[in-house]
Parts: structure tokens; C-alpha cells; sequence
């Protein structure tokens, strides 16, 4: 009504970004800098999704029946969603690994503060 | 109409999560924001992304967390 | 054949699967990581130059039957000149870099087997995955297929360092990652910013469209896409601000890990350089911010270097001062200035190897890497002492080994470009570094051996002296002969510049 879908998807990926940065670099406890973490890729996410929105398109599925010049002028862009595909899969690995990692050093240093386990130098 | 509604959905959910002390209530809002955003999806044309998303982001992604939240602590003090 | 150049990413994915199902048994596993660390150099050598397209589908301009049945619309316009698929290209400069990977992956892995009884299959699987995904980043044309391969490379570091099991590894990898999740979306989304403007994500089409004026080239949109790509670039590379965390990446791994990890961080530096420089080097504001960024890359690395005690972390301070010579060969941008860039890459790849894994030995002897505790150890092996002198008259760019070319001629470019002050800086720097080994030799060999230095072990591995003294030897004879490997570097650069 006020702004097109894409344009407020945009934004809508920036303000993702924007809340998973604030938690990533000022919160404490780790488990909320990785959930921040994971704001971070559905924003970055969200954006490349939006750039292949086509105003009044179709889905980029070509069926049976279809005339071609029209499918061309019609569809969304699907290179984005491959590459979308890709990224999500990848954040989930990085995501797993990095929460494997917390619960071992919370099993050594049995707090989930920042400060305490990656603050002082480890000789 | 139903767009915009759902963005803001997003955006609160994301704000909440970050806000909560109880750290499974915090995933359980970060899975209902990656369920959004798979509603999202569908509406911008991607249906195959839409499916992949509702997957991990709704269901996978949260459990990871509930199960690292279980063998650590439960509350952010 | 040009089809042997994928065969240079899959086969150490294979192997890397092997090696993984193949934990526990030792005599194979250790065969056939040698036997793949060697056919990666001659596949690299065998195979043609040309570009490769995946599934076979070469640009429509060159592909008369598809041509036909498009719309006149979209025949007649400058789109048909775009890749639709992924292309990898393999040119002699590429070659020369793969090459020395697998010779610094084959002896980095010669020395590992001679050092511990049991292999451990999870850090093979690590190790061989990471060359696949290195050498992948650097023969891709597709800045995507790119992205995928560089947050591969990020996890795989990070494998590498847990799996060396030292005091505070486990903290430094999550630190690490954690800064990686922040650098990898980042450059997401400045590759998002360019598919925005231009269309497409392979190089070629990228710089096609830009020089043809298919986008404004001044556009906001590409500037910040710039931008963002260099966010992502400064992570990988460990230059400023993340130069103390790539650092305490280098101090924390076992010898030979270290030597792996430098040479990974090499490879991801020259491959998103090499295409951050073709697509953007026209803008002004290109050249400045990466020589301002070298020198800051320089200066700290080597300041930070000079108090240290550790020196496992001096080596890893020095090591990412080297990077910020390369840096600067990018960022002056004429032909001479990026050839010397690319050989100081080649030249940090070996000398930067020599000296972990030299290094690595004293380690091994003395369980500790602490310079105050240490001293006169010259008697004990005065092979290895000598070469480690070598290796680091190598690094400070002292004649006639292979440091001093390239640094030579990183200085003749600057004062060709007109910079005389950046060639009196990379001077200056180069003193420091040679006053800092010289000092950490010292203190190692040449002073009287303190009372109570005990040993770990009694004698060193031969195959470490081995590999020592094969790395001293290529630098030896690039030294003299630089010819053999800028023929290469600078035939690419006559094609890009």
C-alpha cells in the first residue's frame, strides 16, 4: 500500500542485519551472540531474495504450455535462489560447529560469559 | 496487506529474542522469526528457497540451540 | 585436455573422503596422502590453459543454434557475450601457485608422519579439503562459486586449529568463527550489490559490462558493493584490523598446521585481490585505501613482532606483515607493481613454510617456545641453524635468495609509479624484520645455554631437516633465476592490464 514488496523487503533485510549486529558485538552471554550471528545470515539472505522480485511475475517454474518470450518477460529472477540455496546450508554448518564449541568450553569454564572465556590471554 | 504484517512480525521477533532472559524462550522466538521469514519468501517469488528456509530456520536451527542450551545453562545472568 | 581442470578441486575432495573413512589405518592412510600430494602438482603442470565451462554451455554468442531461437530483442544485445555457466580458467600464473602448493602440502605432510605414530583422519580430511577449496578460489571466474569456497576455506582454518590441541585453541577458533560470521555475510552481500547492478556474478561479465558502459561505472551501488567485497577480503587475509587474531591463529597450531594455515591465507588473499582488482581498479579510491591498509599491515605486523618473546608468536606477527607487502604490490596497480606482488605472494608461500617448520623443530626438542628459556642449541644441530639463518636473510630480502628480487622489485615499481615514499617505508621495514630474526636467532642459538633447559626429546626427524632444506633450495634458485617464475605472472597481467 504505502511501498512496493520489494522495497520493504529491503529494508526489512537491513533491520535484520542491523538487531543481529547489536547482538553479535555488545551482548554478553555467547548463546545470544550466536542467535545475533544467525540474524546476520537471514538478513543477508532476505536481500538477495528481494533482488530477483519481479513486480506482478511469476514464479521462475516453466511449465508445459507456456509461450518462451512470455516466460522471459515474466518470471523472477532464479539466479539469486541458487545462490540463496547455498548460503543457508552453509550458515546452519557454521552455526552447529560454533555451538559445539560453546558447549565444550562451557564444560571448562562452566560460565557463558564473554568477558570470562575468550577475555584474558591463554598461555 | 498481509506482507507488511508479516514484516513487522519479523522485525518485533527479532527484537524480542535478543531481549529475553530465559535463553529457550530466545530460541523458540528465533524459530518462529525464521518461519516468518520462510513466508516471506514465498511471497517474493521463491518457493524452493521458501521450503528450504522453513526447514532449517524454523525447525533445525532452533533444536541446535535447544540442545546446546540443555547441556549449558538455561538462564543469561 | 582442458578437462583436467576441475580434476585439480575433486581430487583432494576425494581423498579427503578417504582419508576420513579410512581413520585408525595407518600405513594407507599415510600412502595415499602422499601419493595425492603429489599428483596435485602434475595435474597442475599437465593440464592445458583455457577456460573449462561446467555442463558444457559456452556463451550464447558462440553457440549459433541456441542463437536462433532467442528473441530478436535479446539477440541483438550485448547480453549474448555472458557466461551462463561456471567457467574456471587456468592460465601459467595459476599454475605456478598450485604447483607450490602442493609441494609446501607435501612436505608440511612428510614431516607430520615422521613426527607422531598415529595419524589422526579427521585432520588429514581438514588439511586436503582446505587445498581443494584454496585451489578452487583461485581458478574459478565466478566471484559466487568464489564465496562458497573462501566460507569452506574460514571452516576448515578453524578445524585445523582445534584439531593441534594446544593451550587455548578452542578459544581462539571461536573466536575466530565468530568474526568470520560477522566478515562472510558481509562480502554476501557486497557480491548481492554487484548481481544487483550488473546481472550477473562470473568476472569476465562483470568487467564487460563496466567497461562497455552497460552500468554507470561511478554508480553508488557498485561503490558500496566495493566496499564491502574489501570488508570481506581484509578478514580472510589478516590484514588490519584482524591482523592479531590471524596472528594468534599462527602461534597456537603445531609447526606443520601453521605452515598449512599461512599458505591457505596466501591463496585467499591473491584470489579475491586478483578479482577486487579487475573489476574495480579503475576507481581512484581503490588505490588508496589498499595502500593505506598495507602500510598499516606492515608497520603493526612487524612493531608488534619486535617485543615479542614467544617465538611462535613473533613468527606469526612477522608472518602477517608479510601479507602487507603484497597488499601493496595490489594496491599501486601497474603492471610492474602487480607482478611483484604476485611473486612476494610466491615467495612468502615457501619462506614462510621454511620457518615454521624449522622453527617447529626447536619446539619439538625443547617442549617450549619461550626465548628466555632457550640458548645454545647450536651445538646440538648446527645443520638446521644454518638453514633457519637462510630462511630468514630469505625473508628480510637479503641477496641472493628469492626475498630480495621480489622486494627489489617492489621498490622499483614504487618509485616508477611516483611514491618514493612507500619504496623508503618497505625499506625500513625490511631492517626491522632482519633486526627481529636476528635477534630471536640469537637468543636460540648463539647464547650460553641456561642450566636448566630440559629436553623432550633427543634428537630431531630427519624428514624435518629434509623439507627444511628442499624449501631452502627453491628459494635458492628462484633467487637467482626470478625469470622462471615472473615469466608467467607478468604474461597474465599483459592480458588483464
Amino acid at each position: 500500500m504505502v511501498m512496493d514488496i520489494q522495497l520493504a523487503s529491503l529494508f526489512t533485510a537491513g533491520a535484520l542485519i542491523i538487531i543481529g549486529l547489536y547482538a553479535a558485538i555488545f551482548l554478553d552471554n555467547i548463546v545470544k551472540k550466536v542467535i545475533g550471528l544467525n540474524f546476520i545470515e537471514d538478513g543477508a539472505n532476505l536481500f538477495l531474495i528481494a533482488l530477483g522480485y519481479k513486480f506482478g511475475g511469476v514464479v521462475p517454474i516453466y511449465l508445459p504450455g507456456m509461450s518462451r518470450s512470455w516466460f522471459y518477460a515474466n518470471s523472477a529472477y532464479p539466479l539469486p535462489h541458487a545462490l540463496v540455496l547455498t548460503s543457508i546450508v552453509i550458515g546452519a554448518s557454521t552455526l552447529a560447529v560454533m555451538l559445539a564449541l560453546v558447549m565444550v568450553l562451557y564444560k571448562k569454564y562452566h560460565t557463558l560469559s564473554t568477558k570470562v572465556i575468550l577475555g584474558e590471554d591463554h598461555e | 496487506m498481509i506482507e507488511y504484517i508479516i514484516m513487522i512480525i519479523t522485525i518485533i521477533g527479532a527484537i524480542v529474542t535478543i531481549l529475553q532472559r530465559d535463553l529457550l524462550k530466545a530460541a523458540v522466538v528465533s524459530g518462529i522469526t525464521g518461519a516468518c521469514i520462510a513466508f516471506l519468501y514465498e511471497i517474493l517469488l521463491a518457493p524452493d528457497v521458501a521450503l528450504t528456509q522453513a526447514i532449517v530456520g524454523a525447525a533445525i536451527v532452533p533444536a541446535f540451540f535447544a540442545l546446546a542450551i540443555k547441556k549449558t545453562k538455561r538462564t543469561d545472568d | 585436455m582442458n578437462e583436467l581442470i576441475p580434476l585439480m578441486v575433486i581430487v583432494p575432495i576425494i581423498c579427503a573422503l578417504l582419508l576420513n573413512l579410512l581413520h585408525g589405518k595407518d600405513k594407507i592412510s599415510r600412502i595415499i596422502a602422499l601419493i595425492v600430494a603429489i599428483v596435485i602438482p602434475i595435474i597442475a603442470i599437465v593440464a592445458n590453459t583455457g577456460l573449462h565451462y561446467f555442463g558444457g554451455y559456452t556463451p550464447l554468442a558462440f553457440n549459433g543454434t541456441l542463437l536462433g531461437t532467442l528473441p530478436t530483442a535479446l539477440a541483438n544485445s550485448n547480453i549474448v557475450f555472458f557466461h551462463p555457466a561456471i567457467t574456471y580458467s587456468l592460465v601459467a600464473m595459476k599454475k605456478i601457485f598450485i604447483f607450490v602448493l602442493g609441494i609446501v602440502i607435501f612436505l608440511s605432510l612428510f614431516t607430520y608422519f615422521n613426527k607422531y605414530k598415529k595419524i589422526s583422519g579427521p585432520f588429514m580430511f581438514l588439511v586436503f579439503m582446505g587445498t581443494a577449496a584454496v585451489s578452487a578460489m583461485l581458478l574459478t571466474d565466478d566471484i559466487f562459486n568464489m564465496y562458497i569456497f573462501f566460507e569452506i576455506a574460514a571452516l576448515t582454518q578453524t578445524g585445523i586449529i582445534l584439531a593441534s590441541d594446544s593451550e587455548g585453541s578452542t578459544e581462539t577458533a571461536l573466536k575466530y568463527m565468530i568474526l568470520g560470521s560477522i566478515g562472510g555475510p558481509i562480502l554476501l552481500l557486497g557480491i548481492g550489490f554487484i548481481l544487483g547492478a550488473v546481472g550477473s556474478v562470473n568476472i569476465s561479465d562483470i568487467v564487460y559490462a563496466i567497461k562497455t558502459n552497460m552500468v554507470d561505472p561511478y554508480s553508488p551501488v557498485l561503490l558500496i558493493g566495493f566496499a564491502m567485497i574489501f570488508f570481506g577480503w581484509l578478514y580472510s587475509s589478516g590484514l588490519p584490523p584482524f591482523n592479531t587474531i590471524k596472528s594468534l591463529i599462527y602461534s597456537k597450531g603445531t609447526p606443520e598446521a601453521s605452515a598449512i594455515l599461512t599458505t591457505f591465507s596466501v591463496f585467499t588473499m591473491v584470489a579475491l585481490g586478483i578479482a577486487m582488482f579487475r573489476i574495480f581498479g579503475y576507481l581512484s579510491v581503490y588505490k588508496i585505501i589498499i595502500i593505506l591498509f598495507a602500510l598499516l599491515a606492515m608497520v603493526l605486523g612487524v612493531s608488534m613482532a619486535v617485543v615479542q618473546t614467544d617465538f611462535r608468536k613473533m613468527l606469526g606477527f612477522l608472518a602477517v606483515g608479510e601479507l602487507g607487502f603484497i597488499a601493496l604490490g595490489f594496491g599501486i596497480g601497474t603492471k610492474i607493481s602487480m607482478t611483484a606482488g604476485l611473486f612476494q605472494a610466491f615467495n612468502d608461500i615457501v619462506i614462510t613454510s621454511l620457518l615454521f617448520i624449522g622453527f617447529g623443530t626447536i619446539y619439538y626438542l625443547t617442549g617450549t617456545s619461550d626465548t628466555r628459556k632457550l640458548g645454545g642449541l647450536i651445538s646440538l644441530n648446527p645443520k638446521v641453524a644454518i638453514m633457519l639463518l637462510f630462511g630468514g636473510f630469505a625473508l628480510a630480502g637479503v641477496p641472493p635468495f628469492n626475498g630480495f628480487q621480489s622486494k627489489l622489485m617492489l621498490v622499483q615499481s614504487a618509485l616508477n609509479a611516483g611514491y618514493p615514499e612507500l619504496a623508503i617505508i618497505v625499506v625500513l621495514v625490511s631492517i626491522v624484520v632482519f633486526m627481529t630474526f636476528v635477534k630471536a636467532f640469537h637468543s636460540i642459538y648463539l647464547k650460553p645455554k641456561p642450566e636448566n633447559l630440559k629436553f623432550v626429546h633427543k634428537e630431531i626427524p630427519s624428514l624435518a631437516i629434509f623439507s627444511v632444506a628442499i624449501l631452502l633450495i627453491i628459494c635458492l634458485i628462484v633467487g637467482i633465476y626470478p625469470r622462471i617464475v615472473t615469466y608467467g605472472f607478468a604474461q597474465y597481467l599483459g592480458g588483464l592490464i
